[in-house]
């Protein structure tokens, strides 16, 4: 719908106006045969009445319609206009092709957003600051963030519910997938697979750490004490079953690969150390190298399917 | 009321008011309530008509989804036409129907009526009655309307004849338009037109 005539300084020209609201066009469209120019919204409206082009009758359809040329919309680009918000105070004067630029940061625009500065931090239009109630306000908004909490939390119990059946399943598949390797090579390396993939996984979800001391290495840690509480740790930490033993093996110098194995030969590679790639055992002064982790160290290094490192302390 | 209906209208109002015909005393607007939703017009009877001399006062009712609807439009004024209901003042023009079209004004469709006035259209008539007077027996439908103007319009011509007629009714306590009716719908027969108003 058109501009409000009365808003533009001087005399409008009679061909700038609207035929249907009578107001100066806004985004006009004019009808493809006969040229007549209409406001975008009056025009669609007239149309979806009736098919034909509200002066002179002949048939028009939506589609058919196109945009003014460009000396028309020219000429209504120049004109001068009011501002909207003239009735509450505004007094610039714009051309018509910039009023929409200055609506958006006119700051006599009743319905700006302000910040309240009473503290709640809301942002409400200008208008309603005056009767604003920040504790109103904020209690409305608790009040519907709590139906929406209590939405997810049900949402979420739901999917706990189904992500449990998936597990059961899933470890139903891998039973499945175990039983048939033996007989079946595809299987075999399928099963592999998902092996492997189950140990990148629970690496990445690991966190990294940092060996600050590396003197404090126990190279022989005692099996009950030591290796017993690290395996309960590796384990609530979500540690494949089908690794556990052989990590729990490799805490100890006896199973630690050739670069590894002495206290000479640690001497001498002391220096590759800091290429290890080391993740947290939770809760205890200890790291993981996993092979996964770690295939840029040299195979003298490393050993399948990674490496359990105890320390008396230093780990960050 | 919307506001497009209401700022046309005011627009439209001005038109009239500036034109040539207001001045001239062809047209006349006026408003009814301060809503822009109801108004009065008045077209002059056009010269070389029966209607020629006579006011025509018309009501105007301005729907909410004008100009997409045309505004509603009778006559208040009785008149003699073969497109215009003796009996309601409804008006049968194509304009005010299915040819509406949103870029027509109050002034155009005032001129439009003023025209009707000047040219009917007995073959798409309101008014069967006056339609079938208008074809079988025009010089009579002529004065039948000139008589119509003057008595319910102003007109100058009275119709001696035809107000003796009234009067005969009048005396027998028929009143006074019913008596009208029926006489002008009887071609001025006076037993007919009593006949069907005793009957």
């Amino acid at each position: 719908m058109g501009f409000e005539i009365k808003r533009f300084q001087g005399d409008v020209d009679e061909e700038l106006i609207c035929p249907i609201c009578s107001g100066v066009l806004e985004d006009p469209l004019q009808a493809p045969a006969c040229e007549h120019a209409f406001c975008r919204v009056c025009i669609t409206e007239w149309i979806s009445r009736q098919p034909t082009c509200p002066v002179d009758r002949q048939a028009v359809t939506a589609c058919q319609l196109r945009p003014v040329p460009r000396i028309l919309r020219n000429l209504l680009s120049r004109l001068c206009t009011s501002c909207d918000n003239s009735p509450h105070g505004c007094n610039a004067v714009l051309k018509l092709d910039s009023l929409a630029s200055h609506l958006v940061e006119c700051e006599f625009n009743p319905k700006r957003p302000m910040p309240c500065e009473a503290g709640c931090g809301l942002v409400i239009p200008k208008d309603e600051l005056a009767e604003h109630n920040c504790v109103r306000e904020l209690r409305a908004l608790i009040t519907s963030q709590q139906g929406k909490l209590t939405d997810y939390q049900q949402e979420l119990a739901e999917q706990r519910l189904v992500i449990n059946e998936h597990k059961r399943e899933l470890a139903l598949l891998k039973e499945f997938m175990r039983a048939m390797r033996v007989s079946n090579p595809t299987m075999r390396a399928l099963a592999d697979q998902m092996e492997r993939d189950e140990v990148v996984r629970w690496a990445g979800s690991l966190a990294r750490a940092r060996v600050t001391r590396w003197g404090g290495m126990i190279s022989t840690p005692d099996d009950v004490l030591q290796v017993m509480m690290i395996k309960r740790s590796l384990s609530e930490s979500g540690c494949p079953p089908h690794i556990i033993d052989d990590l729990m093996e490799n805490c100890h110098e006896r199973r630690w690969p050739p670069g590894l194995s002495s206290l000479e030969t640690r001497q001498n590679n002391r220096r590759l150390y800091e290429k290890y790639v080391c993740k947290r055992v939770p809760g205890k002064q200890a790291v993981l190298v996993l092979q996964c982790d770690n295939t840029h160290v040299d195979e003298h290094m490393m050993v399948e399917p990674g490496l359990v490192m105890i320390f008396a302390h230093g780990i960050e | 009321m919307a506001n497009i209906a209401a700022k046309r209208i005011k627009r439209e109002f001005k038109e009239v008011m500036k034109s040539e015909e207001v001045a001239g005393g062809a047209i006349k607007l006026e408003l009814v309530n301060d809503s822009w939703t109801e108004l009065q017009g008045e077209i002059a009877g056009p010269s070389d008509t029966p209607y020629e001399g006579g006011t025509f006062v018309l009501e105007i009712k301005v729907p909410e989804t004008y100009p997409f609807n045309p505004p509603k439009i009778r006559f208040v004024t009785k008149i003699w036409h073969p497109n215009v209901s003796s009996v309601t003042g409804a008006i049968c023009l194509d304009i005010l129907k299915d040819q509406w079209a949103a870029a027509l004004t109050l002034r155009t469709v005032l001129l439009s009526l003023q025209a009707l006035l000047s040219a009917a259209e007995p073959n798409d008539p309101q008014d069967a009655v006056v339609a079938k007077q208008y074809k079988e027996n025009p010089q009579l439908f002529h004065m039948t309307a000139r008589h119509w103007t003057n008595v319910y319009a102003g007109g100058p011509a009275s119709i001696v004849e035809f107000n003796q007629k009234v009067q005969r009714l009048l005396d027998m306590g028929v009143d006074e338009h019913d008596a009208r009716v029926a006489l002008s719908t009887y071609d001025w027969e006076l037993e007919r037109a009593t006949e069907q108003l005793f009957s």
